[in-house]
């Protein structure tokens, strides 16, 4: 069967991750905290997976599972020990620079200084990113409404709610517009009303044709949000696959059930 | 470049628009600095006390060389001894001279007699009071003055000889020994105050991440860093320096302006240009000691012993001095070389030249390493 060129556009890879194998070397009090005698912890044990352009895709699982890691090495922060994985074309071992050019990403361990306002934060960088006068200006007054954040623009950070830190970071990362956007669990330890602001600013960046990267443990997220799920257990990929496939006609949270318990004790 | 600039253009607003900061690094170090070294000056330049001697069989020829609105000389009784060591002992009284019979009447007739034969001048007093030490060294003084006056064999620096170096050069090489060690301590502790926690701060708070997510190059976050790190140790430095130009006087007595007019303009180039060579490679090494350090904490008691290293070879001009080229490889120490040169007034452009380059070197290796480490993941998530 040959495909029509729209199919060929719908199906373009985006995020491509290659064996990615990722461990850490544990100091004695970890391993005494981990009660192993391994010296290495594997995080990442051969991940391989791909995300296409325009959909929003969820790396789901257990903490400790490895998504963060994942994230990690997507965003140039940290190295793979094997493999290799492309944000847009670009190698994140060997194009890190074009690879965060191209993403907004977004984690609850970047933070923004407490000292500085959330003004000029953006300022500084949307300088990094290369924007300048109008254009910065504009794009901080359209995010600033979007967000909420113009009463408190000139608030320094650290006299904010945890609610508006998350907002003006979630600004931050995306003033050069990306074409893809990875956050880290990024509803966690917000409220209904900041959650629901990130859920729909996702929906919205999804709708203007952004490629989305989420990893989280709230199934009702992945439901709400994904068109395809990646279920991460113990550094590998445990299933892929659309949201319907993956849940096979269950709720989402029994179905991973379903696919921990196979995975874990091997049944 | 652009982003050298913005990096450089954020510490500086996080240092200025910060009160304390400004006030803690800028402004208190120069004026402690002042005020300790004024109160020190006044302490040990404080006008003579007045002494009170007891004398057995007191002198007509020492109490005349004594400084009369001082000294206050009562004379007692041989059998008062006992009670006269207690009144020294007790504080009511400084010294107590027991003088040999016809004291006065030695003078005059001159003579010599071994050590241990001659008649004894017996000088009573109490080391841990500092006014009776003064009384003794005093007391002790004039007995030599009148002792070499009764054997005079020869005399010394009275028709002729003195000291072959100018009065100006005499002070440069006084400075030479002080001026490099505060400096270099100035430097370091003004880069003490604000590497920490421009660096390891950041990791600790989680918001050096979050610059490094953006394209920024790792090697122009690192520029940018030492940069401005250098620039603001360098101004709390002259802040430091400031309160110690202005106290120095009242300290060691002489007039430090006199002495810094002997430099030509020529000299305060060199100087400049050690001095931020010192200060890039000072900074490069608390970035790197603050880069491995978990917390603020940790990286300000890792600079404790470079601190110490530092300290002692800023004073290291005290000891030796050296001209062989070869020493001015040697970082830090070939600084504290080249000001102590400038300072005694034997400035040598070989000897800067070398310092400078060599110095360049080190920088440049320290940067590299620095970028290698903030490219580490091991350095910047080790929380």
């Amino acid at each position: 069967m040959e495909e029509t060129p729209a199919e060929v556009y719908e199906r373009r890879e985006i995020v491509r991750a290659e064996g990615i194998r990722k461990t850490f070397s544990l100091s004695r009090k970890q391993r005494l905290i981990e009660k192993s005698k391994e010296k290495k912890k594997v995080a990442l044990d051969g991940l391989s997976f791909t995300a296409y352009e325009g959909e929003i895709y969820g790396l789901l699982g257990p903490n400790g599972a490895g998504k963060t890691t994942m994230l990690r090495i997507l965003a140039t922060l940290i190295r793979p020990d094997a493999g290799d994985a492309y944000v847009a074309g670009h190698s994140v071992l060997k194009e890190a620079d074009k690879v965060r050019a191209s993403i907004g990403f977004l984690t609850s361990e970047l933070k923004l200084e407490d000292f500085f306002t959330p003004s000029y934060l953006f300022d500084f960088f949307g300088k990094l990113h290369g924007m300048e006068g109008a254009a910065l200006a504009r794009r901080k007054e359209e995010l600033f409404a979007k967000f909420g954040i113009d009463r408190f623009a000139e608030v320094k950070v650290g006299d904010l709610s945890t609610g508006m830190k998350q907002k003006a970071s979630i600004a931050v990362s995306i003033i050069h517009d990306p074409s893809v956007i990875i956050f880290d669990e990024p509803t966690n330890g917000l409220d209904v009303l900041t959650a629901k602001t990130v859920t729909d600013f996702l929906q919205e960046a999804k709708a203007q044709g952004k490629s989305i990267l989420l990893s989280t443990h709230i199934f009702s997220l992945v439901e709400k949000l994904c068109d395809r799920v990646g279920v991460i257990i113990g550094g590998r990929m445990a299933a892929e696959g659309t949201l319907a496939e993956v849940s096979g006609g269950k709720p989402l949270e029994d179905a991973f059930f379903d696919i921990y318990k196979r995975t874990v004790t091997g049944v | 470049m652009k982003n050298v600039l913005a990096v450089l253009k954020k510490e500086f607003a996080r240092f200025f628009r910060d009160k304390r900061l400004v006030v803690g690094t800028l402004i208190l170090p120069g004026l402690l600095i002042f005020v300790l070294y004024t109160v020190l000056g006044s302490v040990i330049y404080s006008p003579a006390e007045s002494y009170t001697v007891l004398a057995v069989r007191p002198s007509a020829a020492f109490s005349a060389l004594l400084d009369e609105s001082s000294f206050t000389v009562t004379e007692i009784g041989e059998e008062e001894i006992g009670e006269a060591k207690k009144e020294v002992l007790g504080g009511s009284a400084d010294l107590l001279a027991v003088f040999p019979e016809n004291f006065d009447d030695l003078l005059s007739e001159g003579g010599f007699a071994p050590v241990g034969q001659a008649p004894n001048v017996e000088l009573w007093y109490d080391s841990s009071s500092v006014s009776s030490s003064s009384a003794y060294s005093a007391a002790a003084a004039a007995l030599d003055a009148l002792e070499e006056g009764v054997s005079n064999r020869f005399d010394v620096n009275i028709s002729a000889g003195g000291d072959l170096v100018s009065a100006a050069e005499a002070e440069a090489s006084y400075f030479a020994m002080l001026l490099p060690f505060l400096i270099l301590t100035f430097l370091y502790s003004g880069c003490m105050g604000i590497a920490p926690e421009s660096i390891a701060g950041e990791k600790e708070r989680g918001t050096i991440a979050t610059l490094l997510v953006t394209p920024i190059k790792r090697s122009e976050l690192v520029i940018g860093k030492i940069l401005s790190l250098s620039a603001l140790s360098a101004l709390s430095a002259v802040g430091s320096f400031i309160g110690t130009f202005l106290a120095l006087p009242r300290l060691a007595g002489g007039s430090i302006g006199d002495a810094l007019s002997a430099y030509s303009v020529g000299e305060y180039f060199a100087l400049f240009a050690v001095m931020i060579s010192a200060v890039l490679i000072i900074v490069s090494l608390i970035s790197m000691l603050s880069a491995y350090a978990k917390s603020v904490k940790e990286a300000a008691s890792l600079c404790v012993p470079l601190m110490i290293v530092v300290m002692l070879i800023g004073i290291s001009t005290m000891f030796f001095t050296t001209s062989a080229p070869a020493v001015f490889l040697i970082p830090v120490y070939n600084c504290v070389q080249v000001m102590a040169e400038i300072f005694s007034l034997r400035f040598s452009a070989l000897h800067l030249l070398i310092a400078l380059a060599s110095n360049l070197v080190y920088i440049a290796l320290l940067v590299w390493a620095l970028t290698k480490m903030f490219k580490s993941e091991k350095v910047v998530f080790n929380r």
